[in-house]
């Protein structure tokens, strides 16, 4: 004899395909989010990201989009199962059975589904991100930065979503038993949900706002800085908000309209498009979701050739195979020993050339923030910083350009293309740091050499105030430039050998990285001041841990050997790499999803119609032709919007940059349009196997 | 049995308001089997969700068996749907899970009062409907005229006061149709059953003791069948064709 508990557990096995649908978009979205989390916050990945830096708001700032992404999707999801489970509720409620009746088994199906699917999702997030990084490890790039760790912290923003899955389901279950109108909720499944219908203009404007959103957005902090001397504010990023209501009307377009013109024969494709627009609301949601996601892809994706690229060409175009400087107190190893070296690994060394340098005290135009944290004001401040300078003849020993610096003035290291970051065109005096005597100064133009080029200011000046200002200087502030070419084909173990050769000779006091300015750290305290690179994590680092991306990056004496460079290029920036695309696997896995699952609840929905199209004798052919219809629609609009827009986007981050493309920039672009075309053929692919699975499943030959 | 005084009922869409239920008053009497009929649009459908408590109704009364409903929570309009009523949907509204015994038996199990009593009387209904050999069939397994005589006998199976049937032969050919038609007299001369039909149809309705003409939303006409069958359906549709003019 049936009970109420037995008979809600029959009507539950019959419907077990829309449970296991439910299921798999929850395990999914808790899965993604659960294993993006884990990495985004394992150590591995946070000692690599430098806290507040652009890669990892990038990071930040997609896994943002990615959680957006998949609270949308589990609620569509949870939707789904609500109006199949509605039919059943509402015959159960129209046969006599009171919520308090209902209630319980309802909240129990809707908890165990939900929470079950949260739970294995958020388990498996683990599982998942040890698999691909362990795959990237094993067939891209391995290095001791790699060992990935997790910090359990990150299963706080799982717990999180997994209560929103687990609250919102309860809240929709809830929210179905409160109906009073019984006639509702059993005609739930059959309520179609047409979005409101604009014209025509819609898509182009949707196109224009999008655009205007991009540049608004971007401009925005831009003019935070230049026109009110502020710190962007975070609610700046409000801005952006033009892009995505562009976004929408370019998918309610496409639900609505579609992109071609009915003109001419209004009747083509009007089954599939009738059938999009009736399931509108649903479908512009996911669509715009989807967009989203593939955008964010992109942007993490297109990280790797717009960093890679250009490093790549930077070391090809530097004039030395070896260029490297060290303190005049450190024991490093001289050209004889570099030369004996050499000779042990079969190279013979040609082009070698040393200068000394000194580094001074800088004054110089900086950024001073107001109390407030927010604004700030521009001032000038003598002794800001540390220079490296060079005499007009070391100069022209070190890089052959010949140069005729002015008594009183200096000229700034520049790169080719005149975009460093790290220059003082702005100095008025030079101060010795040993015996504080000052020389006036002025700016007389850039020179160019990228090896010169680096975190620290290098600049040059006349021989006879070089001589001057220089008088006194202890060895600490002293220094030596050296470099050389290899004769023929150069070595990497010798380049390596010598690295760890090089990296052994120096004692602690050089085991500091480049940002910790022993000039701004005098001048702060004798202000009283405590200086941040004494207190900040981040500005310790070790000889111990030599091949660590923190090191070969941020050391203030690392060495610019070619070949190592090269060749350690991906090892060094394995994790940042790595964990983008990490990210852009992410992304795509979850937009894929999407629009699979889109598409086929679309077409199940309407599956009443395309049996009523069989009967009313429409071929295999045309019933195909629907089908790829609908898909088509789901997967081409966000496939297009999203890299198109990310790739325009990216355009538009690297001209404004410095107001033009240079040649690594016109080469990332071109290696990022290569990556558009894998990502375009990566969908097609899904897409096909979407409308074959679809077709199984309509009966469609 | 049912007592219908001055009903109204309005439905929004946007920012308009349409009536639907202009003041009805009816009454059936127990044992009776009466239809509504009317044009789309007239309000039978909604009548019949009014009275079910299926959907909520903004003025008037409905009293049934002595029980008013205006006014009672949602658990006592529950237990009034359970036990007092019984529907029969137009699409039939069985539950595609179950099977054909499960789903006469579901109005008892919902009650949490199936014995073997019970279950012998949903074999008796079936029997007397002649789907008793499907019983252990699903629904997607049977015919749709099987599927509405299964949810005839569900409606009965609570032994209500009265049945409600929304066009319960619209969605079937006229060999099921007459044989559901043939349900509900079995049950009203069986089991003194008293059945409110709503329908388009005039020779289901020429079945009835009694139709009620509907049109915008009031009473029409009242018909009383006082001839034979065939010419009390002649008769409705001679009234038919006169509310149409």
């Amino acid at each position: 004899m049936m009970n109420m508990k037995q008979l809600e557990q029959k009507l539950q096995k019959a419907d077990r395909k829309q449970s296991r649908l439910y299921l798999f978009c929850n395990f999914m979205a808790l899965m993604i989010i659960s294993a993006y989390a884990a990495l985004m916050l394992s150590p591995t990945v946070q000692k690599v990201f430098p806290e507040g830096g652009d890669s990892a708001k990038q990071m930040y700032m997609i896994f943002v989009m990615t959680l957006v992404g998949c609270v949308v999707f589990t609620i569509y999801a949870l939707g789904l199962f609500f109006r199949h489970k509605s039919g059943q509720l509402g015959v159960l409620m129209a046969l006599g059975a009171s919520r308090k009746r209902l209630a319980p088994g309802l909240f129990r199906e809707v908890l165990l589904l939900s929470g079950v699917s949260a739970i294995a999702g958020t388990a498996a997030g683990f599982p998942f991100v040890w698999v691909i990084w362990h795959a990237f490890r094993l067939f891209l790039v391995d290095s001791s930065d790699m060992v990935l760790t997790f910090d359990f912290k990150c299963l706080f923003i799982s717990l999180l979503f997994l209560l929103l899955v687990v609250g919102f389901a309860c809240l929709t279950a809830w929210r179905y038993l409160k109906k009073t109108n019984i006639m509702e909720v059993i005609r739930e499944e059959h309520i179609n949900e047409p979005v409101k219908e604009l014209g025509r203009w819609c898509g182009p404007v949707g196109f224009l706002v999008l655009l205007v959103g991009a540049v608004l957005g971007y401009g925005a902090p831009w003019a935070c800085h230049a026109w009110f001397s502020m710190y962007p504010p975070a609610w700046v990023s409000v801005f952006y908000a033009p892009v995505f209501v562009g976004l929408y009307m370019i998918m309610l377009h496409t639900v609505v309209h579609g992109w071609k013109s009915h003109r001419k024969n209004p009747y083509k494709n009007i089954i599939s498009r009738s059938m999009m627009k009736f399931q509108g609301k649903q479908t512009v949601n996911n669509l715009l979701v989807v967009t989203l996601l593939i955008a964010g892809g992109c942007f993490a994706v297109f990280y790797l050739p717009t960093t890679g690229i250009s490093a790549v060409l930077h070391y090809a175009s530097l004039p030395y195979d070896y260029f490297y400087k060290y303190q005049a107190d450190q024991d490093v190893p001289d050209r004889a020993k570099v030369e004996a070296l050499g000779r042990e690994y079969g190279l013979s060394l040609k082009d070698w050339n040393e200068c000394d340098y000194v580094t001074l005290g800088i004054g110089g135009m900086t950024i001073i923030e107001e109390e407030d944290s927010l604004r700030f004001h521009v001032e000038y401040v003598p002794m800001l910083q540390e220079a490296m300078v060079l005499s007009e003849d070391a100069y022209q020993m070190i890089t052959g350009q010949e140069v005729d610096v002015g008594p009183g003035t200096y000229w700034c290291l520049n790169d080719q293309e005149e975009t460093s970051l790290y220059v003082n065109n702005s100095a008025k005096e030079i101060t010795n740091m040993t015996t504080r005597k000052v020389l006036a100064t002025e700016f007389a133009g850039y020179l160019h050499y990228d090896h010169l080029t680096e975190e620290i200011p290098c600049c040059v000046l006349d021989n006879a105030d070089y001589a001057l200002i220089s008088e006194g200087l202890t060895d600490d502030w002293r220094g030596r430039f050296a470099a050389f070419n290899v004769d023929g084909k150069d070595s990497y173990p010798f380049a390596n050998a010598f690295f760890r050769l090089f990296v052994s000779s120096f004692d602690e006091s050089c085991e500091r990285i480049c940002s910790y300015d022993r000039v701004q750290k005098i001048r702060e305290n004798e202000e009283g001041q405590e200086y941040w690179g004494d207190t900040d994590k981040m500005t310790k680092i070790s000889y111990d841990s030599s091949d660590s991306f923190t090191f070969r990056t941020f050391w203030v004496y690392m060495p610019s050997f070619r070949i190592l460079n090269q060749n350690d290029f991906l090892r060094n920036m394995a994790v940042m790499f790595m964990m983008f695309l990490f990210i852009f696997i992410v992304c795509m896995i979850t937009a894929l999803v999407v629009c699979h699952t889109r598409c086929q609840s679309i077409a199940l929905n309407n599956r009443y119609i395309f049996d009523d199209l069989k009967k009313l004798g429409a071929s295999p052919a045309f019933l195909d032709k629907e089908v790829r219809s609908q898909c088509t629609n789901v997967f081409k609009m966000p496939a297009l919007v999203g890299t198109t827009a990310m790739f325009l986007l990216f355009a538009m981050i690297l001209y404004a940059n410095d107001g033009r493309l240079l040649q690594t920039e016109w080469a990332a672009m071109g290696l990022c349009l290569c990556i558009i075309a894998v990502i375009g053929a990566v969908i097609y692919a899904v897409y096909r196997s979407t409308v074959k699975a679809i077709k199984g499943q309509l009966g469609i030959g | 049995m049912l007592y219908v005084k001055e009903l109204y009922k309005s439905y929004e869409v946007g920012k308009n308001k349409y009536e639907v239920l202009k003041g009805i008053d009816l009454h059936v009497a127990q044992g009776e089997f009466v239809a509504v009929m009317g044009p789309s649009g007239s309000g039978k459908t909604t009548l019949l969700n009014c009275i079910s408590c299926y959907i909520p109704f903004d003025k008037g009364n409905i009293k049934l068996g002595g029980t008013e409903l205006a006014g009672m929570n949602e658990a006592e309009l529950a237990r009034v749907r359970n036990t007092k009523i019984g529907f029969v949907f137009q699409d039939f509204m069985l539950l595609d899970g179950l099977t054909i015994r499960e789903n006469i038996l579901v109005p008892r199990i919902v009650q949490g009062a199936v014995d073997k009593e019970v279950e012998k009387m949903a074999d008796q209904l079936a029997s007397m409907f002649g789907i008793g050999h499907i019983l252990n069939k699903y629904p997607a397994e049977i015919s749709g005229g099987e599927k509405q005589r299964a949810a005839v006998a569900r409606s009965l199976i609570n032994i209500p006061l009265i049945i409600l049937a929304d066009e319960p032969t619209g969605n079937l050919d006229s060999k099921s149709s007459r044989a559901v038609i043939e349900t509900f007299i079995n049950a009203k001369q069986k089991m003194n059953a008293t059945i409110f039909m709503v329908t388009h149809d005039s020779f289901a309705a020429s079945f009835c003791d009694r139709v009620i003409l509907l049109k915008d939303g009031t009473i029409y006409r009242q018909l009383e069948k006082t001839k034979a069958r065939s010419e009390f359906q002649d008769q409705l549709l001679d009234a038919l064709k006169e509310m149409s003019a």
